[in-house]
């Protein structure tokens, strides 16, 4: 499947960069994931300054979380631009609800705190917002894994319907990361708020429920990958099923970790735990795609921009993404501490 | 038929977008310049009504902002599944500094603008200045990537055509391509300007208001006599860039300037510039015009007589539109001419001391011209714009690869969802975000909140026990 015309070096800033795509797509989920899953959950939060509290907690950090976002599509459209071309206009439908959801989710989230009348308006947009992107993202997520047909020349680009994107399995991964995301959301209400506000006992209800859930997702999407992909199969079950069975393993243990921690009511050590869980699968499914970027449809060799070089991939990967963490990082400690539903917006 | 249609959607799907999204940014890049003054001048004199300014205008600024992030995701995406096949080919140039630009500069920018907006009391006033700056730079940087990718549109080098991919030859050729660095400088100017006019807009109508003096008059001032200065330089700037234009795109250029001939029957130079015509693509020539003779020549090469190629030297299929480039190009002329009068007006009322309380007789007069003028750059970053873009055409990446080549085979209905969609949504984003913004200059500077002089977070444990709920520090509402 490698190619043998493809130089050593080439190979490796290549795959570099495939980490890299797949590292900032990463971060996004475990970051931005926590604020739609709350979104979702302040859906049905009953106290208007409690759902006002909600956005507030996350004020602060919504918009550098979504930049991610941008990273992972800014890197795609300069590493891999035949995959970002092709899979986007695949991708129409559900990118621009994506869009559209992200739009009306960020208004919201500005404008709350400056509505007196309208806050009911924002709230509901918020909630809704965040629960669209949510299903169409992951809907986008499980179509990926299905492919696309290419037309045939120099160039190949999408050669499909708008709405070849819909199918059971992409319903489901939408589904899937509605569930995934409403833990991660109560995981991070229940870490933000104070203590003793009622907020967090809603969001305890909710973490029990959607953490079973959870499991069941999970487990139903791997069998239903096996059943379905042969290129999954193959790996999973090939010479190295040892090593994936420790995967499993090490994913049984830090969801174990992250039920514990929350049981105990050590909520960011639960949502550590929860990342931890989450970036386990998220590489081991990259692994798995291996040599796919898209299953069956672009391998990262063909994909790969014949520009990408070394020099741009250490200026970016040692100087510029460092940085980030660390204000990422900062700017999470300038916020962490836990707010009360009056203290966060209009009041 | 069908598929000159969807190309025609898909194209007004992407001004679309691009359009509402310009709407943002240049505020962004030119008010963050002007909130680090503010904020420098409130560190360096301790004054308090440069604070009150300076959290004031941040508010303006933060909801400007969040209205340029909502609309400017769509913009990343929007390229792919717009202009899939041009994404693909243009990829390894065009799309590597978009990915620069997401990185150094979207990301950068991101960082800071939470400290900004939040860190009041919480960062020492050192820390909040130097956020600022951050913000400030990187939204600079924003533009210098952008506008790189555009103008490589505009006048590609450095590159390559092979097997439909473009090559990337020569990154410093492509990236300091012909147009880039007049285009970047006339760009990042404009944000300038309309931001000091958005200033001076802001102030003014307090003034008119009778509110605030003690506030607002002292930057109205300051932001007219900056403006007295940018005007101009951004007239120069213009012609500059007009320079490079009719060098490297003289096509482009005699669309701007409806110039149909290059010369005239009797065979001399064509040489008139024409203030208004009636442009007409099939008969290749303006059905009528008012032209003043050797302006052209005089604008373009800076001689009475000087050749300008006309859109004659083209084969009909090459021609790009002309009515947008010719009327779009003399709206923003216009603007920036009037608003360099505006600026020297009011320059001028300062330097004679009449602009002051109570603001009677020429001075009000002048209040109410700068409030409407704080609405014209706006109209003349969207005209100036358009004319960029609608003179290139048929071009996506000049005379290398058409539109028809680049854009996304959409049929007519998914290209119309995409625009009815995004009309709805955008303006909706636009109504709140001007509602909202004049909700805060309506109420005006919150003059009860304490002065946040800055804190200092102890960054010291991470979460206690349970048990051991210690005091936390409060949550300072932005």
């Amino acid at each position: 499947m490698m190619p043998t015309d493809i130089s050593d070096l080439r190979l490796f800033v290549i795959y570099a960069w495939w980490f890299a795509l797949g590292f900032s797509l990463l971060l996004y989920i475990m970051l931005d994931g926590a604020d739609l899953g709350a979104g979702v959950f302040s859906l049905f939060v009953r106290d208007p300054d409690a759902r006002g509290g909600v956005m507030a907690a996350m004020a602060g950090t919504w918009d550098a979380n979504e930049t991610w976002l941008v990273v992972a599509g800014g890197v795609l459209f300069g590493t891999f631009p035949l995959v970002y071309g092709s899979a986007f206009h695949y991708l129409l439908v559900p990118l621009v609800i994506v869009l559209w959801s992200i739009m009306m989710r960020a208004i919201a989230l500005e404008f709350r705190h400056h509505a007196n009348r309208s806050t009911q308006l924002w709230d509901g947009l918020f909630g809704v917002a965040s629960l669209t992107t949510l299903f169409f993202a992951g809907m986008a997520m499980g179509a990926v894994l299905e492919g696309y047909p290419l037309t045939s020349g120099p160039v190949p680009t999408y050669a499909g319907g708008m709405w070849r994107f819909v199918s059971p399995f992409s319903v489901w991964t939408g589904i899937g990361a509605v569930i995934a995301a409403s833990l991660a959301g109560s995981l991070f209400v229940r870490a933000r708020f104070e203590r003793t506000e009622d907020i967090r006992k809603q969001a305890a209800v909710w973490v029990d429920r959607s953490f079973y859930a959870s499991l069941v997702a999970v487990v139903v999407t791997v069998v239903w990958s096996l059943l379905k992909f042969p290129w999954a199969a193959e790996k999973w079950l090939g010479p190295y099923v040892w090593a994936w069975a420790l995967v499993a393993v090490a994913v049984v243990y830090t969801v174990f970790r992250m039920r514990r921690s929350s049981r105990l009511g050590r909520d960011l050590f639960a949502i550590l735990w929860l990342n931890a869980a989450i970036a386990i699968m998220w590489l081991a499914m990259m692994v798995t795609m291996l040599p796919w970027l898209v299953p069956n449809t672009w391998t990262i060799y063909a994909a790969a921009s014949p520009s990408v070089s070394l020099v741009t991939f250490t200026m970016a990967m040692g100087g510029f993404l460092p940085v980030m963490l660390v204000y990422n990082w900062y700017q999470i400690w300038v916020f962490r501490a836990r707010i009360s539903k009056l203290t966060g917006y209009g009041h | 038929m069908e598929s000159a249609t969807a190309i025609l959607l898909s194209r007004l799907d992407f001004a679309w977008v691009a359009s509402m999204h310009f709407l943002y940014p240049p505020l962004t890049i030119g008010l963050a310049l002007l909130l680090f003054f503010a904020e420098w001048r409130w560190m360096r004199t301790d004054d308090e009504a440069w604070y009150r300014l300076t959290r004031f205008f941040e508010k303006l600024f933060i909801i400007n902002f969040g209205a340029g992030v909502a609309t400017g995701v769509t913009m990343e995406m929007a390229f792919g599944i717009l202009y899939g096949p041009f994404s693909q080919a243009a990829g390894p140039y065009f799309g590597n500094v978009l990915g620069y630009e997401t990185i150094t500069a979207f990301m950068y920018e991101a960082g800071f603008i939470g400290l900004m907006i939040f860190g009041w009391g919480k960062i020492s006033r050192g820390m909040h200045l130097f956020a600022t700056f951050n913000v400030m730079l990187s939204s600079t940087l924003s533009a210098f990537w952008i506008m790189n990718a555009n103008s490589w549109m505009q006048t590609p080098s450095g590159v390559e055509l092979r097997n439909g991919i473009f090559h990337v030859t020569d990154w410093s050729k492509a990236i300091f391509n012909p147009s880039f660095l007049s285009s970047f400088a006339h760009m990042w100017v404009a944000a300038v300007e309309l931001a000091l006019f958005f200033v001076i807009g802001v102030c003014a109508w307090q003034l008119l208001k009778r509110r605030h003096e003690g506030i607002f008059a002292k930057p109205l001032k300051y932001a007219l006599v900056a403006a007295a200065v940018v005007a101009p330089l951004q007239v120069y700037l213009g012609d500059d860039l007009g320079q490079v234009i009719g060098e490297h795109q003289p096509a482009a250029l005699a669309a701007m300037e409806g110039h149909y001939h290059t010369y005239n029957k009797d065979g001399s130079v064509n040489t008139g510039w024409h203030i208004v015509a009636w442009p007409d693509a099939a008969a290749g020539d303006n059905r009528w015009a008012i032209t003043i003779p050797h302006a052209l020549s005089l604008i373009e090469t800076h001689t009475l007589d000087g050749k300008v190629m006309g859109l004659d030297q083209l084969p009909a299929e090459n021609r790009p539109p002309v009515w947008v480039p010719f009327y779009g190009f003399r709206v923003m002329v216009a603007i920036g001419f009037f608003l360099m009068l505006v600026a020297f007006y009011g320059a001028w009322l300062i330097y004679k001391r009449r602009l002051t309380a109570p603001y009677t007789g020429a001075s009000r007069w002048f209040l109410r011209v700068a409030v409407f003028s704080g609405f014209l750059p706006f109209l003349a970053i969207w005209t100036g714009w358009w004319t960029r873009e609608v003179a290139r055409q048929p071009w996506l990446v000049d005379g290398m690869m058409r539109v028809e080549d680049g854009v996304s085979r959409m049929t007519v209905l998914e290209a119309t969802i995409w625009l009815v969609g995004f009309m709805i949504f955008e303006l909706v984003v636009w109504y709140f975000t001007w509602y909202f913004m004049a909700k805060v200059i309506r109420h005006g500077p919150d003059l009860e909140a304490p002065v946040l002089r800055g804190g200092h977070e102890s960054l010291g444990h991470l979460e206690a026990e349970p048990e051991d709920d210690r005091a936390h520090p409060a949550y300072e509402r932005p």
